[in-house]
């Protein structure tokens, strides 16, 4: 019982969270309400007790992508009348949802039927995950990492000043 | 969970709490005495109730009143978003309080089989929790940097949210190290770990066991918790008060008190992951509990002497220029003071006295032991806090360039090299 109205808490919250993400007008609200829904899914694996993934979900998702999005909104003064105009916002939101709802239930079907796939373990810390993950899935492991490392240097390519603007200024 | 379960995990949670609450104005009154002892003035020293001044420390009981009883002013620009700039200083001074109670304040206690963690919040994966919790501390800066609408809180918090992404990284990488040399991501197994020798001679403290990550440690947990040399976020000759520009009252008391938990977190990480946490040089748990009667003898000796040592200063210090006409009750306060510390010196000497001859009971003994490795940790806390101080007063402050050129050009590469020669050297031992 406890368990259930601690996960509908967490649960409202995340809800909450995303509708005030995509719903809000002010980009600052928008980053508020991830970051709640974001510490919502982190409290919901502390509840499955697998204390290594609620903190990793907060290291990467609140300290990493909340403040690095909040970074980009102060530095390009992203203020909600800079914001481009969106007609009927609300109606195409509800819309696509309702769109989308048929793609949720497959994804959700799918989803459950994970558990039967995986072999459960009793504790699940940094060790066991850091063996799990460079022994039997060091292979998807190693794809991420080149992802990342090809979203990097991608990165860097469109940062870079070109060579010849350079020369002209100089 | 026994009885005993269940008191020591209340009593290390009041105690963490007390620890990060009532240290606050402490450390106030700390940095301004430090701070004038520095610049060769006396500092806040009159503040008293019925004559006790406790050196000054209740100004900054003063302070708090003052504060709380200021008008709670609301800039009329800020037309949005009003409950997400009172809460933004209140989420910073939160995750400040959170991130402490990762500490161990002593080895764990084994009554009757049962292990019991004397940490406000025992976990075993303190690192993880200390660098997740931590990180969020900035958001409420930037939030309510954002929403004050003001260029010079804009910038602040800018600066704040861009300094700390480039010190999280030397920062996690350098713990990394720890981490590979100590083998766990856990506080009290990393102090235990500590307790050992290094070298035949030399206490295995991180900081000779790992220098140069311990130095980036130091760094990187300066810039976090916002103190001079990089205070760029609330550089004053430069953007006002930064990201608490528009922050009045209370809401301004939330910022501050949090940088303050902030700055005491952070010495607590550094004792804990470098300077042996709780434990004394060459002395681990176990020594004191196996030779409780040689460690009770020596804590009965040492006891009077520090304790007079104290009376001593006190006496010569706590008195009027002889210019002064009245004294304000220094007098009385000295001799009151000194009857309260003479009494709590003969009360530790009885009850040590009878612990180490009288009684046999290892449940006692452990929770002296206990009780004196919480004292050495609060000594070791004030002492870290003090070289925070001392270091905000004696450096001047970085320009914003230089502070972000310091992080990426040198203590990154440098904490990345060092993770690389240690992994390189604990497989080798390996």
């Amino acid at each position: 019982m406890l368990e259930i109205s601690i996960f509908s808490i967490l649960a409202l919250f995340m809800i909450g969270g995303s509708i005030a993400m995509i719903s809000n007008r002010q980009t600052v609200f928008s980053a508020f309400g991830f970051l709640v829904a974001m510490i919502g899914l982190a409290g919901i694996f502390a509840l499955l007790n697998s204390q290594f993934l609620a903190v990793a979900q907060i290291m990467v998702s609140v300290g990493a992508v909340v403040v690095l999005s909040m970074l980009t909104i102060l530095t390009v003064n992203a203020n909600g009348k800079n914001m481009p105009h969106e007609p009927n916002k609300n109606k195409w939101i509800i819309f696509t949802s309702i769109l989308v709802a048929p793609f949720t239930i497959l994804l959700y079907k799918a989803l459950a039927t994970l558990p039967d796939h995986f072999s459960t373990m009793e504790t699940i810390n940094s060790k066991v995950i850091g063996k799990e993950l460079f022994s039997e899935w060091v292979l998807p492991f190693e794809i991420l990492s080149i992802l990342l490392l090809s979203a990097m240097v991608s990165a860097i390519v469109i940062a870079r000043k070109s060579k010849n603007k350079e020369r002209g200024r100089s | 969970m026994s009885l005993a379960a269940i008191l020591i995990a209340i009593l290390s949670f009041v105690l963490g709490a007390l620890l990060a609450l009532l240290t606050i104005p402490v450390l106030v009154w700390l940095e301004r005495r430090v701070a004038s002892l520095i610049q060769d003035r006396l500092g806040p020293n009159r503040t008293n109730v019925f004559g006790f001044r406790f050196g000054g420390v209740v100004q900054s009981f003063a302070d708090v009143v003052k504060l709380l009883l200021k008008e709670e002013y609301y800039p009329s620009h800020i037309k949005t978003g009003k409950w997400l700039f009172m809460l933004a200083p209140v989420i910073t001074f939160a995750v400040a309080l959170l991130a402490f109670m990762a500490i161990p304040f002593a080895d764990t206690l084994h009554i009757d089989g049962e292990a019991l963690r004397v940490q406000a919040l025992p976990i075993d994966y303190g690192v993880l929790w200390y660098l997740a919790i931590g990180a969020i501390g900035v958001l409420g800066v930037i939030f309510g940097g954002w929403l004050s609408h003001n260029k010079y809180a804009l910038l602040g918090s800018a600066r704040a949210g861009s300094m700390v992404i480039s010190y999280e990284l030397p920062l996690g990488l350098s713990i990394l190290a720890f981490i590979i040399t100590y083998n766990t991501v856990d506080f009290n197994a990393m102090v235990q770990w500590q307790s050992g020798t290094f070298f035949a001679f030399l206490p295995a403290w991180g900081i000779l066991v790992q220098p140069i990550a311990s130095i980036i440690l130091i760094v990187s947990l300066f810039a976090e918790t916002n103190r001079n040399p990089f205070t760029v976020a609330e550089g004053e000759s430069e953007i006002v008060a930064g990201f608490m520009t528009e922050h009045t009252a209370m809401k301004f008391a939330m910022y501050f008190m949090g940088e303050y938990i902030a700055m005491n977190t952070a010495s607590a990480v550094i004792i804990t992951v470098i300077f042996g946490g709780y434990q004394i040089p060459w002395v681990s748990t176990e020594m004191m509990l196996q030779n409780f009667s040689v460690f009770a003898m020596v804590l009965m000796i040492s006891v009077p002497v520090i304790v007079g040592l104290l009376i001593k200063w006190m006496r010569k210090n706590n008195t009027v220029r002889p210019t002064v006409s009245t004294d304000s009750g220094r007098n009385f306060e000295t001799k009151v003071l000194t009857i309260a510390l003479l009494s709590m010196t003969a009360l530790i000497e009885v009850i040590l006295l009878y612990l180490a001859f009288f009684a046999d009971s290892s449940l006692a003994n452990s929770i002296t032991v206990m009780l004196f490795q919480i004292v050495v940790f609060v000594v070791k806390l004030m002492m870290f806090n003090i070289f925070f101080i001392l270091i905000r007063w004696t450096v001047p402050r970085f320009r914003y360039d230089q502070v972000q050129h310091l992080g990426w050009y040198y203590l990154l590469p440098l904490s990345l090299l060092n993770l690389f020669i240690t992994a390189l050297v604990v497989v080798g031992i390996t």
